[in-house]
């Protein structure tokens, strides 16, 4: 009990030692709240999105991204050419670029790591589809890379690899590699060519601490350090910016934002993302093997023009005010608006509105009339059945949008009923083809072939989770993959959308965004991505990380006129130097309780029993 | 798990050295049995989960069946079940528990990691909580009734029924961020600040003070479960003769309190305390998520959505590891303590 009471008291007088520290020191951290794990610093094994980010600050790629819509802009690579059959692209890259241990970054580093990609068995595992159809890659100098194809390959230059230095790896074998971790030493950072370097952090870990690149060929940071600490819980984060132990926290949810854009000293925005929620349709599961349908979808489904009429049975202004709590945009194609030179934005008169009358309507053309039970019946007659509603528990709005659409089917005279499910399980339920409709999400790449190829034949029993497979969809895929002329594919990009939105696999139902909040009483000049209205830290290229400057630097950021200026110029110490005299209070406290404690025992020690009866 | 420290007591009996050793013996060998037995289904058990790890993994990133193949193939998902379990359980005798699919690196290389934020989480608190709750249970059976006892039990109970986040959480709001003249001392979460140096005296009070929330949490969570069984057996104890024996002596009321009312009432709260200390390495993970630390709990819940099927195994096999032994310890100590359980 006295052992139990002098670690807490303990535990109490420590931030006493340690608070000075923490705000004495003259380096300027920048402390970022991951919500969610960085699985791996091996660019070649981790998945997560955070890890993605570590090794964006840690390494370089051949081309980078615009803040204004992602499209490709100078990396390592100043400028490239493609030859005019498309099999050819070369890469002429900047001169002095070096590794963190003073090596020279050249084009042989790119072709070692293109090559482990397109040679490794596990190394091919993450990044082979931004390489496909490249047979070779070689370095014929110092600053030049040449990739020859077999078939031109449109989603060039978009190459999201990071380079990797070969002195380094070239003694990392096939076989170690499946779990070569990469990671810093005390005293010895991971070798990289990024903004910062990584100097603690492990796979799974809480914190991860990156120091500034002195160096950097594009711009030295203006801050010393950047920390990311994983927090595996939302409102902890949120309540960590509150006190100012982090600067940042993004992925919150929007009621989350609402709250923190009335706290002093934070901004709070939901930035523009590349997201889209969707109704998915079971559009005829088939085995893959056989080609003969598989699970047991609602026949009607498999009807486009059955699935079309349902796209005006969902209003989605109400799903992006309740499910989202308005932080979304009501969507159409699979293609965000965030990425305005590839999306296709349908006509008013083909772009749904909520009209169950009309939706009604399409239906009764379509053959799916109402019986004599007020009940809508397949064109033979036959009952239309119960459809089966799938959608995620560990997301509200998941749950919420099904329910929604199951009462607008109910208006309808189709019965439904909503299940939520883990998504290990509906991705199985899916796999198997014994679903009908389902909610789920995409985050789609600033090239748009990633997600249209989930719509293609190929796609049956591996990406596709609506089983849609038709043969002019699948010759407009392919002839956009392949077509160099920019304008061209924008047009095919473009029919390949309208026809998903006629034939409706998916009802596009939100555009969600990311909710963000900054210590903008310390940080400023963070630029969004996409410009305007963008998010301002979690972005493609570490843009950002350079930009970025404690307030009292700020000035006019640059120039840059959307960056987000400095909100107050007030700091926090009064805060920190108040807590001080608190700690001292209830440390206070404290020994008192435990001096009249120990009192209270004393006397009670001495009491007998004839004292007490 | 608890019935096994319970035994029927007997009347043969045998001469005191050898049946203490064929005691242990058999007790250790059940225990390996268990084992084993943990071992076999922690095999199965989670090969039946729903999911694919390399499609969990995958999604959106490993978009053709030549990507889906690379992964399984070399992390061996791609063989045989049986050849799997072959593998399985040669790896493991030979002190191999195989490579995280998510986190790519030997598991036990990340169970060591994350075993021993869990054990001083989860180990101090059992230790607070245990030694805290007998006290108030003591003190609330001798003064039954009495302003003290209405107090704490209800206290205590109330405690014992809030949700473990929410409790944490409302911690976090008032003792790490502060509100009104409540100062935030105390750091939102995590197990260190970056600033420190491992190893270094100012390390240990760091950690120190980051757990003191989590620990705060999960003691007082846990108060109840001690409390209330002390209170109830001691209040058996108090109409018992003896103590009135005791008290006509003359014996100071502490005295009888601690000398002979105690000592019997004790003993269940043994029990509960050995089974809970065996389930230490299984981590506590509300309170882990709340305090992002980066324990056994978490890594075990996350290890469940992938599934990751080595760290499942190795976490549990630990986990079953602890509790076995925690058994197997309490069947020993009450071999000592109390003979007519050598059988």
């Amino acid at each position: 009990m006295l052992a139990a009471a002098a670690l807490l008291a303990g535990a109490v007088l420590v931030p006493l030692a340690m608070t000075p520290t923490a705000t004495g020191a003259d380096k300027s951290t920048f402390t970022v709240a991951l919500t969610g794990d960085v699985d791996s610093l091996n660019p070649f094994l981790g998945v997560e999105a955070n890890s993605y980010e570590m090794w964006a600050l840690a390494y370089d790629y051949l081309v980078n991204y615009s803040m204004k819509d992602m499209s490709p802009a100078p990396g390592l690579a100043k400028t490239w050419d493609t030859s005019a059959d498309g099999k050819t692209w070369t890469f002429h890259m900047r001169d002095g670029v070096t590794w963190s241990d003073g090596q020279d970054l050249t084009a042989r580093d790119v072709a070692f790591t293109y090559d482990r990609v397109l040679n490794g068995e596990i190394e091919g595992v993450n990044w082979s589809t931004y390489l496909n159809n490249v047979t070779q890659v070689s370095a014929p100098d110092q600053t030049t890379v040449v990739l020859t194809l077999r078939k031109p390959n449109a989603v060039l230059p978009l190459l999201p690899i990071p380079i990797l230095p070969e002195h380094i790896w070239k003694n990392v074998s096939e076989k170690q590699m499946k779990s070569y971790a990469n990671e810093p030493e005390p005293g010895s950072p991971v070798v990289g060519s990024g903004p910062f370097r990584l100097t603690s952090g492990t796979a799974g870990g809480s914190t991860f601490t990156f120091e500034k690149n002195p160096d950097y060929w594009n711009g030295t940071p203006h801050v010393d350090q950047v920390v990311f600490r994983v927090f595996q819980s939302k409102d902890p984060a949120v309540q960590a910016l509150i006190k100012g132990e982090v600067d940042f926290v993004e992925d919150i949810n929007p009621l989350q934002v609402k709250a923190l854009q009335g706290q002093e000293g934070i901004t709070a925005h939901n930035g523009i993302s590349p997201l889209f929620e969707e109704i998915g349709f079971n559009t005829g599961a088939v085995d893959t093997k056989t080609g003969k349908p598989m699970g047991d979808g609602n026949p009607a489904l498999r009807d486009p023009r059955f699935r079309h009429a349902l796209g005006y049975a969902v209003d989605l202004d109400r799903i992006v005010k309740n499910a989202y709590q308005g932080a979304a945009e009501a969507g159409t194609t699979i293609v965000p608006s965030a990425y305005g030179g590839w999306h296709w934005e349908p006509p008013a008169d083909v772009k749904f509105s909520f009209d169950l009358d009309k939706a009604g309507q399409l239906l009764d053309e379509a053959g799916y009339r109402k019986g004599s039970d007020g009940k809508r019946t397949m064109p033979d007659g036959r009952p239309l059945g119960t459809l089966r509603l799938f959608a995620r528990s560990d997301s509200k709005a998941s749950v919420d949008t099904l329910n929604f659409f199951q009462e607008w089917l109910a208006d309808l005279g189709i019965d439904s009923k909503v299940t939520p499910m883990n998504t290990n399980r509906l991705g199985e339920v899916i796999l198997e083809g014994t679903y009908d409709v389902f909610q789920w999400d995409w985050f789609v790449e600033p090239d748009p072939d990633s997600i249209l190829s989930d719509f293609t034949c190929d796609q049956l029993g591996g990406l596709s989770d609506s089983w849609y497979c038709d043969k002019a969809y699948d010759a407009m895929y392919q002839q956009q993959n392949g077509e160099v002329d920019h304008a061209k594919r924008v047009e095919i990009v473009k029919k390949m959308q309208q026809q998903l939105y006629e034939d409706t696999p998916y009802i596009v139902t939100a555009y969600t965004t990311t909710g963000e909040a900054v210590r903008s009483d310390r940080f400023a000049c963070f630029q969004p991505q996409p410009d305007p209205g963008g998010v301002w830290l979690i972005q493609y290229g570490t843009k950002n990380y350079t930009m970025l400057r404690p307030v009292e630097q700020a000035g006019d950021c640059d120039g840059v006129k959307s960056a987000l200026k400095p909100v107050s110029a007030e700091t926090s110490d009064s805060a920190s130097s108040g807590g001080n005299a608190a700690i001292v209070i209830v440390g206070g406290v404290v020994v008192l309780l435990l001096l009249a404690g120990g009192g209270f025992l004393a006397v009670r020690r001495r009491a007998t029993a004839g004292d007490r009866e | 798990m608890t019935t096994a420290i319970v035994s029927t007591p007997t009347t043969q009996p045998v001469s005191g050295r050898t049946s203490y050793a064929r005691f242990v013996g058999a007790k250790i060998l059940g225990a390996l049995g268990s084992l084993f037995f943990v071992l076999v289904v922690n095999f199965l058990l989670f090969r039946v989960l729903p999911g694919d790890p390399a499609r969990t993994l995958g999604r959106g990133r490993f978009k053709t069946e030549e990507q889906l193949e690379a992964f399984r193939h070399t992390y061996g998902l791609d063989q045989p079940l049986l050849q799997q379990f072959l593998t399985f359980l040669h790896n493991t005798f030979t002190g191999d528990l195989g490579v995280s699919l998510r986190y790519r690196v030997p598991v036990s290389d990340l169970i060591w990691d994350r075993m021993w934020p869990t054990v001083l989480l989860v180990g101090t608190s059992t230790v607070l909580a245990t030694l805290i709750g007998v006290w108030i249970g003591m003190a609330s059976a001798w003064n039954r009734g009495g302003l003290f006892d209405r107090f704490s039990t209800g206290g205590t109970l109330t405690l014992y029924s809030m949700p473990e986040w929410w409790l944490g959480l409302l911690l976090i709001a008032t003792l790490a961020v502060g509100i009104g003249p409540i100062p935030g001392i105390f750091p939102t979460g995590g197990l260190h600040s970056t600033d420190v140096d491992p190893g270094t005296p100012a390390y240990v009070l760091d950690t120190a003070w980051h757990l003191a929330l989590p620990v705060l949490t999960l003691t007082l969570a846990y108060l109840a479960d001690y409390s209330l069984v002390m209170r109830s057996s001691l209040l058996d104890e108090i109409g018992e003769d003896y103590l009135v024996t005791a008290r006509a002596k003359g014996l100071r009321d502490v005295t009888v309190r601690r000398h002979h009312a105690t000592r019997n009432a004790l003993l269940p709260t043994t029990t509960i305390a050995a089974v809970n200390i065996g389930f230490v390495v299984s981590g506590a993970i509300t309170v882990e998520t709340v305090f992002s630390i980066p324990g056994l709990g978490l890594l075990t819940t996350e290890a469940l959505d992938i599934p990751d099927y080595w760290v499942l195994q190795g976490a549990f096999l630990v986990a079953s590891a602890g509790v076995i032994l925690a058994n197997l310890a309490a069947n020993l100590l009450y071999g000592v303590l109390d003979p007519r359980v050598r059988t």
